[in-house]
C-alpha cells in the first residue's frame, strides 16, 4: 500500500488473499438454445455493395445503351467516385449537359465512350466538349422478371 | 496546428454536384417557401443580387442575367454536409462540425503523419471535390480565429487557389493588418462600433492594444479573441455533440390564411417536427411558447400598410415533456389565446425551450410526472415515420389539408435520399 493511502479511516488492510474458486456453469433447467453461439449480424447488401460510403452514390439507368454489360432501363447502378476511372471500366461521366453511362478507352491522348449496345456508336471526347467524369460503375441491381 | 474547412457557396455547389450545366452561370438558392435569396453563386454576386433580396424584386434580374433559380432542397444539402464532414474525417480523428458547411480540424498529434500540412490541405481539397464534386477553402494555422482569418484570405485571393496556411509569426502579424477588425470572429457591430472610436480598424491594431484595456473594455472575452490573434490557443475543438438549447420552427405559410383552424394543423404539424427534433436528441421541453404574426410587407386594398398583428404567449409546462400528444394540448390552447380574428397571418410558430435531458424527473408535489404510456406513443409514431415515410402517421389535429404547405417551385431532385428521385443516366 502507498503512504497516501494512510489517512483514509479505517481502510481494510488486506494482507493475505485467498482464491476461491467460482465455477461458471448454468445449471441446466429446461433444453438450451444450441444456436445461441452462432447468432451474428444478418447480412447487410451495404456491406456487399459499398466499400466507401461517403463517395457511393445511386444512379438510375434510362437508356439501353449497355445492355450488352446486363444494364437495362430501371436498374440502379451503384456507383463509387473515388474510384480511378481506368481502361476499360464502366463510368459514369458528365457529356455536354447530361450524364451517361459508357465503357472508358484511352487512345494516347484521346478518350473514348464505348457502349455495349451495338444500336449505338462510340463517342469520341474532343477538346470542345464538356467532360468530366462523375464515378465509376461497381455494381448493377437489376430486378429480375 | 488547426485547420478551417469551409464549403464554398455551400447551396449553390450542392446544386451543381449533380448538375454540372450550373457550372459559371449565375445560380440562387431561395429560403423556406421561396422567400428569399439565401445562397449565391460568385456569378449571382456579381450581378449584383444581394443576400436576404425577396424574390418577386428580382424577376427582372432573373430574365436578363438568365440567373438559375432553386428552392431550398435542405435534403440534399444535409446528405452532403455529412459526407463532406465524413470524408474529412477519414484524415484526422477531430472533427469540429461548426455549420452544416464548416468544420474545424486538429491537426495535434499529426506532424509525423503530415510534415507538409499544404501537400495536405490540397489532398483534402481534392478529395472532397472528387469524392462529392463540393469545392472548399481551408485555412491553417495555430489559433482557431487564426484559421478564419486564413479561410477569408483563401477564398479572397485568387492566388491561394482556396488555401492559406498561416504558420509563421511574420506571415501572421502581416495578414493581420490587412484584415478588418469588424470581420474577426466574434466581434459583434457593437464592439465593432466601439473599437472604431477607439482608432482601432485593423486585426493587428486589435492585438497589439494593452491586456488591460482590452480586459476592461470587451471582457475576458475580448482578451481572449486578442490571445488566439497572437498564435496562443484559447479557443478548443468542440467536438462533443451539444444538444441544442431551444428548438424553434416556424416556416411560413405559402399563402396567407386567416381562419383558426387551418392555423391550428399548421402549428400541430410544426410542433410534431419540433418533438421529433426534441427526442431524437434525447430531451424534453419545460417551456413553450406559440407566435404568431402577420406579413409586415402586405397593403391593404386602397394601398395603404395592412394592419399589423404580433402576438405570443409562453406556457410553463406542469412537467417537462417530449410527447406530441401532451405538447399539443398546450399549444392549441395558447393559440387559441393569441389568435385574433381578421387579420392575415403569414406565420405561426412554437419555440421549445428549458431542456432538459428526458430521464431527468424532477419530483412535484401537485402534479404527476409525465404519463410514460404517451413516451411510448411517440417512440412508436417516430419509428412508423422514419420507416413509411414523413407525417405517415400524426395526430388528426394536424390536419389533411397541406394547402398551406410552403411554397417549393425550383425544388431539385433529393438525389441522395430518394429512391424515386436519383440522378439519371442514359
Amino acid at each position: 500500500m502507498s503512504h497516501t493511502d494512510s489517512f483514509l479511516p479505517a481502510k481494510a488492510q488486506i494482507s493475505t488473499r485467498h482464491w476461491i474458486p467460482f465455477f461458471h456453469s448454468f445449471v441446466q433447467a429446461g433444453f438450451p438454445s444450441p444456436a445461441e453461439n452462432y447468432i451474428e449480424r444478418v447480412c447487410d447488401l451495404n456491406e456487399l455493395c459499398i466499400t466507401n460510403a461517403e463517395a457511393t452514390y445511386f444512379v438510375r439507368a434510362t437508356g439501353d445503351s449497355m445492355n450488352g454489360d446486363r444494364i437495362e432501363v430501371g436498374d440502379v447502378l451503384v456507383v463509387d467516385c473515388s474510384l480511378e476511372a481506368r481502361e476499360g471500366r464502366i463510368v459514369i461521366v458528365w457529356l455536354n449537359g447530361e450524364h451517361t453511362v459508357k465503357r472508358i478507352h484511352y487512345q494516347e491522348e484521346n478518350v473514348i465512350l464505348v457502349p455495349s449496345n451495338p444500336r449505338f456508336s462510340p463517342i469520341r471526347v474532343g477538346p470542345g466538349d464538356d467532360f468530366r467524369v462523375f464515378g465509376v460503375v461497381t455494381y448493377v441491381l437489376h430486378k429480375s422478371s | 496546428m488547426f485547420g478551417l474547412v469551409d464549403c464554398n457557396n455551400f447551396y449553390v455547389s450542392c446544386e451543381r454536384s449533380f448538375n454540372p450545366s450550373l457550372e459559371g452561370r449565375p445560380v440562387v438558392v431561395l429560403s423556406n417557401n421561396d422567400g428569399c435569396v439565401i445562397a449565391r453563386s460568385n456569378e449571382a454576386k456579381s450581378v449584383e443580387i444581394k443576400m436576404g433580396t425577396p424574390y418577386f424584386q428580382l424577376k427582372d434580374t432573373i430574365k436578363e442575367h438568365d440567373v438559375r433559380v432553386f428552392s431550398s432542397n435542405y435534403t440534399l444539402y444535409g446528405d452532403l454536409s455529412a459526407r463532406v464532414m465524413a470524408t474529412l474525417g477519414r484524415f484526422v480523428d477531430q472533427v469540429e462540425i461548426y455549420s452544416i458547411d464548416e468544420a474545424f480540424l486538429d491537426f495535434e498529434g499529426f506532424a509525423h503523419l503530415y510534415p507538409d500540412l499544404h501537400q495536405l490541405a490540397l489532398t483534402l481539397q481534392s478529395t472532397v471535390r472528387q469524392w462529392t464534386r463540393i469545392p472548399v477553402s481551408i485555412g491553417m494555422a495555430p489559433t482557431k480565429t487564426l484559421c478564419k482569418v486564413a479561410n477569408y484570405f483563401a477564398k479572397r485571393q485568387a492566388e491561394n487557389r482556396g488555401i492559406l496556411l498561416l504558420d509563421s509569426p511574420e506571415r501572421i502579424s502581416e495578414i493581420l493588418q490587412e484584415f478588418p477588425v469588424s470581420e474577426l470572429w466574434g466581434v459583434g457591430s457593437r464592439y465593432a462600433a466601439l473599437l472604431r472610436r477607439n482608432a482601432i480598424r485593423t486585426a493587428a491594431q486589435f492585438s497589439n492594444a494593452p491586456d488591460d484595456w482590452i480586459n476592461r473594455t470587451m471582457t475576458v472575452n475580448g482578451l481572449r479573441l486578442a490571445y488566439e490573434l497572437r498564435g496562443v490557443p484559447c479557443k478548443m475543438l468542440e467536438t462533443e455533440f451539444a444538444p441544442k438549447k431551444a428548438i424553434c420552427t416556424s416556416p411560413s405559410f405559402g399563402r396567407l390564411i386567416p381562419d383558426l383552424k387551418t392555423m391550428s394543423e399548421a402549428l400541430v404539424t410544426h410542433l410534431s417536427r419540433a418533438a421529433e427534433k426534441l427526442r431524437r436528441q434525447g430531451s424534453a421541453a419545460g417551456t413553450m411558447t406559440v407566435f404568431v404574426h402577420t406579413n409586415r410587407f402586405k397593403r391593404s386594398a386602397n394601398g395603404q400598410p395592412a394592419r399589423q398583428y404580433y402576438n405570443s404567449r409562453t406556457i410553463q409546462l406542469p412537467h417537462p415533456t417530449a410527447s406530441t400528444a401532451e405538447l399539443t394540448g398546450y399549444a392549441l390552447a395558447a393559440l387559441q389565446s393569441v389568435y385574433q380574428f381578421g387579420y392575415a397571418y403569414q406565420k405561426v410558430g412554437v419555440i421549445l425551450s428549458g431542456l432538459v435531458p428526458i430521464d431527468h424527473h424532477q419530483t412535484h408535489y401537485f402534479t404527476k410526472g409525465p404519463d410514460e404510456r404517451l413516451a411510448v406513443l411517440s417512440a412508436t409514431m417516430d419509428r412508423l415515420n422514419h420507416r413509411f415515410g414523413r407525417d405517415k402517421v400524426r395526430l388528426a389535429s394536424a390536419g389533411y389539408d397541406v394547402t398551406w404547405h410552403h411554397r417549393q417551385q425550383w425544388m431539385s431532385p433529393a438525389y441522395t435520399t430518394k429512391w424515386t428521385d436519383l440522378l439519371q443516366v442514359k
